[in-house]
């Protein structure tokens, strides 16, 4: 049962078919201490505060689900919908939630500096997206990101593969209460640039209201039961490992 | 679609909850996030390369299903590269070998392990002396510890080699020529503090990318590193190079002299540092029977070898090398400052050359020559290829004239000292080295009556039908003959087993216990997390079940002093626990016990372990770990510097302990520039060089079985220089014969691609199995390491009709 369900496995393919939606909502977004999840009234997500007691509010833990009413598969505007459709789009190009994903045009072999025409700031071009790095002290990007298919090679069907990767469903919310600020659901390593899914030209579903503000940890926390553990890519690391001759 | 059941709903969020709240116990960490409540995160080093990033490793119902760069790790700090992200793939290819075969009327047929083990047992009595057992790099330390008892201590044979004489051996002699003990001084943290990190045709953007991230990123924090790139073709590390220079095939050893020539003649290199820490060599003249002249060489004097540079001057190495002369005053003043920090880094490059020894010995030799060595960011490292070539092959030792811990076969001492580690009867090991690499293969590849004495082989954890230079000769000549017999340990079928004719499944990665070393001298362990496939076992346990049915067959060598199986193995209670049987296998740690009856060898050359217990803890430990008066364990960066190595004696800042000279210093060496045994000529006028590419790692046989991986980079193609190809008249994709004097192949053209080589040299990626360049390459090697040149022969590009 469960969050089976909910996992669209992915067998090898590029092509990610089927929604996610439905079944379950759960990505594991708790905040620290989370207790147990009492029935909640519908309406009770995090687009509007339910009229609803103070006190009730409160008392709501730190997953707070959507109800599977409000998400419309026929409506484009609807926030929760387009969440789920933007975890699809992101699913397609990885081989499971947490790898890098794959490049779906073909790419110059040599020079690294043609990723950063598009992707220094992002930029849109009719329907297509370039989004902005979310890690812009990593400059080989080729290391990591490979294209979906070697162009001047051709491809064929490949290697069969039974791999099946853990995936994201995208869907739920990390507020402490209706109307708190969410926690970032994700790690932020390899994450420091938050417009690069949260931005103008980041995911649909994903973007907040509030564009024109910009010191987003201001309000957002890292959500502290995901992986802050060490400072990396710093000095610090080096001096942590430092320890004079006996 | 969009429907959900309220109360599934509702159980869900309460689950996502409890997995929230039960992460972070011992072994398991709190990574992303995400649903799943079986989620179990472990630690592992990576199986690819000798980078030894470690990974963390998300299981849930007995399958890997994610992986992520481990944060804690010092090597890589959280950071992976397109084959680390996708390594949890590599158990999943679906024609995994799931069953013992073997070969009947030239068809592989399942039987069952009791059969093939009974075989092996058999082929091994009949001709103990003929059977040679190939290894490799990728073996963890303790099936290295295994099979090197095996050979050594159990058969008395030393036919036992690896495939990292094919990959980095040549680093190995220049090490132990300089320095007179194996392996780098300084480590990784060196990539931090260069101010100058020089290629020595290393393409490190692809081949060891988190490491060429280590040093680019520090460019985005706002620190300058030059990067010169030394190289014969345009890569993609040339493109992140302050300085591109290009050097012809074969004219390395100039450019060293070159520098060398310029610090003596500036008068800028390091007079105290040469003074108080180094004398100077070159070789004695060679032997009346024309072999080379022996390794170690001759003294000389500073004076002498003065001299002996003094030919190559910018000019001379302009000639010699094509590089700019103003280019290599522009190295020769680098080196000649005291306030610029210089790291060398090198790999197949330096390491695959007939000249091998020689430019590893140049490149130390310029280092020490100017001081460039032992302090933080100084320092000369060569970076190796596979995940345990450092641990388990130059440590263990399982090569061919080696016994664990810097031993060598042919000292009296070393053996007896083994003898007793091992607890064997005195006189059991050999003193005659076993074949090397490629003398194996050919004694295997010659009919029996004609002096080919290997009759039965048995290859684990590496793929030498597509590996080893000159397969017509060295590999494929087997096929016809009858008397010989083949056994290949894999996970998948490859270009070796399709010769074999008896294939053992066997366990990878983190379906095993495990132990790697990697390239910067730092032990790394991890535990079993998923049961292999089918029938698939530990290679491990392939090679105790052999020595195992021998010790029933009465076969005396299996014994030890005491008259036990070599392998005797007991549980806490002192009770022997049959770990030849596979179900009784893992009631004890086997890869524990092999470790711990191995450290006590390490002592000899330095390179001390700590016990197994403190690797569990670390995410690798840099020898020699030493234990500390509060008893807790430390490990060393910079190894011979006073500031930081515990057997540096007190009050000394450098001390070469290891020394040939044995008077604490390192040799400078001299070595003359000498033409390749095969140049291009009117026939074959190409160079072709041969390599690797970042989206698979050698063979191919792991990262070809990963859809991502394999999309990028679908097959093997040749780069060729644009004007070449104009010249040719071929096009972009067209397929052309590539033909040396040992063989052809056909190939895609590939013009300004992945890389791009100048005009008169080719380039061809090995990984893959359907376009074996190795049909093509030459198979001399360097007379000190024996390691192939795959980087350097003469071929011809011919269109087809």
């Amino acid at each position: 049962m469960s969050h089976e369900h909910a996992r669209r496995r992915f067998r090898g393919e590029i092509a990610w078919t089927g929604m996610v939606v439905g079944l379950c909502a759960a990505v594991a977004l708790a905040s620290a201490g989370a207790g147990t999840t009492r029935p909640m009234p519908v309406g009770a997500d995090d687009r509007a505060a339910p009229a609803v007691s103070a006190a009730w509010l409160l008392s709501q833990p730190a997953v707070n689900i959507v109800p599977a009413e409000r998400a419309n598969p026929g409506s484009t505007d609807d926030k929760f919908t387009a969440r789920v459709r933007s975890m699809e789009k992101r699913a397609a190009l990885r081989a499971y939630e947490g790898a890098p994903p794959v490049i779906p045009h073909s790419v110059g072999e040599l020079k690294y500096q043609t990723c950063r025409a598009c992707h220094a700031q992002g930029l849109r071009a009719g329907e297509q997206v370039a989004r902005m790095a979310s890690h812009t002290h990593l400059t080989n990007c080729t290391q990591c990101h490979v294209a979906a298919a070697g162009m001047f090679l051709g491809h064929d069907a490949g290697p069969a593969n039974s791999f099946v990767g853990l995936r994201a469903s995208g869907y739920g919310s990390t507020r402490a209460w209706a109307g708190a600020p969410p926690v970032m659901p994700h790690t932020t390593f390899m994450r420091t640039n938050c417009v690069s899914c949260h931005g103008e030209h980041g995911y649909d579903g994903w973007k907040p209201d509030h564009l024109d503000r910009t010191n987003c940890v201001q309000c957002h926390a890292p959500a502290a039961s995901l992986d802050q553990l060490s400072p990396v890519f710093g000095e610090d690391l080096l001096r942590v490992f430092t320890s004079p001759r006996p | 679609m969009l429907t959900v059941d309220r109360r599934t709903f509702v159980k869900s969020a309460a689950m996502a909850a409890a997995t929230a709240a039960a992460a972070g116990t011992a072994r398991s960490f709190a990574l992303p996030v995400l649903e799943g409540s079986g989620l179990r995160w472990e630690k592992a080093p990576c199986r690819f390369c000798g980078t030894g990033c470690h990974v963390m490793v998300a299981t849930e119902n007995g399958r890997v299903v994610a992986i992520q760069g481990d944060q804690k790790a010092d090597v890589n700090k959280g950071l992976l590269c397109v084959k680390g992200y996708h390594v949890g793939a590599i158990l999943y290819g679906e024609d995994r070998l799931t069953t013992p075969m073997l070969r009947r009327d030239g068809r592989l047929a399942p039987i069952s392990w009791e059969e093939a083990i009974g075989i092996i047992a058999d082929k091994i009595a009949e001709n103990p002396k003929g059977f040679a057992l190939y290894g490799s790099g990728q073996w963890t330390i303790g099936e290295g510890c295994i099979g090197n008892k095996f050979m050594k201590a159990g058969l008395g044979s030393n036919h036992i080699d690896g495939n990292p004489r094919l990959c980095m051996s040549s680093a190995v002699t220049g090490f132990l020529s300089t320095f007179g003990v194996d392996e780098p001084p300084g480590c990784y943290d060196d990539l931090d503090r260069c101010d100058v990190a020089i290629m020595w045709g290393n393409n490190m953007a692809e081949m060891h990318p988190v490491l060429f991230s280590r040093l680019v990123d520090r460019r985005t924090r706002g620190q300058k590193v030059t990067i010169i790139d030394l190289t014969t073709r345009r890569t993609r590390t040339s493109e992140f190079a302050d300085h591109v220079l290009f050097f012809k095939p074969h004219g390395d050893l100039a450019i060293a002299n070159g520098i060398a020539h310029l610090l003596i003649r500036n008068g800028t290199f390091d007079r105290a540092f040469v003074e108080q820490h180094c004398n100077f060599r070159q070789l004695g003249p060679a032997s009346e029977d024309g072999s080379a002249p022996a390794m170690l060489g001759v003294p000389m004097t500073f004076d002498e070898y003065a001299k002996a540079v003094e030919p190559y001057t910018p000019e001379k190495v302009e000639e010699l090398s094509g590089v700019p002369a103003d280019k290599i005053r522009m190295l020769g003043e680098m080196f000649g400052r005291r306030d610029v920090r210089i790291n060398s880094l090198w790999c197949m490059g330096m390491n695959q050359h007939t000249r091998g020894t020689a430019i590893n010995c140049l490149v130390h030799g310029i280092h020490l020559l100017s001081g460039h060595i032992g302090t933080p960011g100084n320092a000369a490292t060569s970076l190796t290829g596979q995940p345990s070539a450092c641990g388990t092959v130059r440590e263990v030792g399982t090569l061919c004239h080696l016994l664990p811990g810097g031993r060598v076969v042919t000292n009296a001492e070393h053996r007896r000292e083994a003898e007793e580690l091992w607890n064997v009867p005195e006189g059991r090991i050999g003193a005659t080295p076993g074949y090397h690499t490629v003398e194996m293969f050919k004694r295997f590849n010659t009919p029996t009556a004609e002096g080919g004495d290997i009759t039965t082989m048995w290859v684990q954890v590496t793929n030498p039908g597509q590996t080893l230079p000159n397969l017509h000769r060295n590999f494929r000549v087997k096929k016809d003959l009858a008397d010989k017999f083949l056994i290949v340990s894999d996970v998948y079928p490859t270009a070796t087993t399709e010769l074999a004719d008896l294939v053992l499944p066997s366990a990878m990665w983190v379906e095993k216990n495990g132990m790697y070393g990697n390239s910067e001298r730092r032990t790394q362990q991890w535990f079993k997390m998923v049961e292999p496939p089918g029938e698939a076992r530990d290679d491990a346990w392939q090679m105790i079940a052999v020595s195992r049915r021998l010790f029933d067959m009465g076969h005396e060598g299996m014994k030890g002093r005491d008259g036990r199986w070599i392998y005797h193995t007991t549980d806490k209670a002192g009770r022997e626990v049959p770990i030849w049987e596979w179900d009784r296998y893992y009631d004890v740690n086997v890869d524990e016990r092999m470790f711990e009856e191995y450290r006590p060898f390490t002592r000899l050359k330095h390179k001390d372990l700590a016990p197994y217990q403190e690797y569990v803890k670390a995410r690798g430990l840099r020898w020699p770990v030493v234990q500390q008066t509060d008893g807790s364990w430390r490990e060393t960066r910079w190894r011979f510097s006073g500031f930081d190595d515990p057997y540096v004696g007190k009050g000394k800042d450098y001390q070469f302990y290891h020394s040939v000279t044995k008077d604490d210093k390192a040799l400078i060496w001299f070595r003359p520039h000498e033409f390749p045994p095969e140049m291009p000529d009117a026939e074959y006028p190409f160079w072709l060089c041969t390599g690797r590419v970042l989206e698979h790692w050698h063979t191919g046989t792991m990262t070809r079985r990963i859809p991502q991986l394999h999309r990028a980079m679908p097959k093997a193609y040749v780069e060729v220089h644009a004007d070449d190809a104009a010249r040719l008249g071929v096009r972009n994709g067209e397929v052309v014969t590539v033909k040396s004097r040992r063989g052809e192949i056909d190939l895609p053209v590939w013009i300004g691609g992945r890389g791009d080589p100048k005009p008169g040299e080719v380039f061809v990626p090995f990984f893959d199995e359907g376009r074996l360049i190795n049909l093509v390459t030459l198979d001399e090697y360097d007379p000190y390491s024996r390691q192939p040149d795959y980087k350097k022969c003469a071929v011809a590009i011919v269109r087809k009709a």
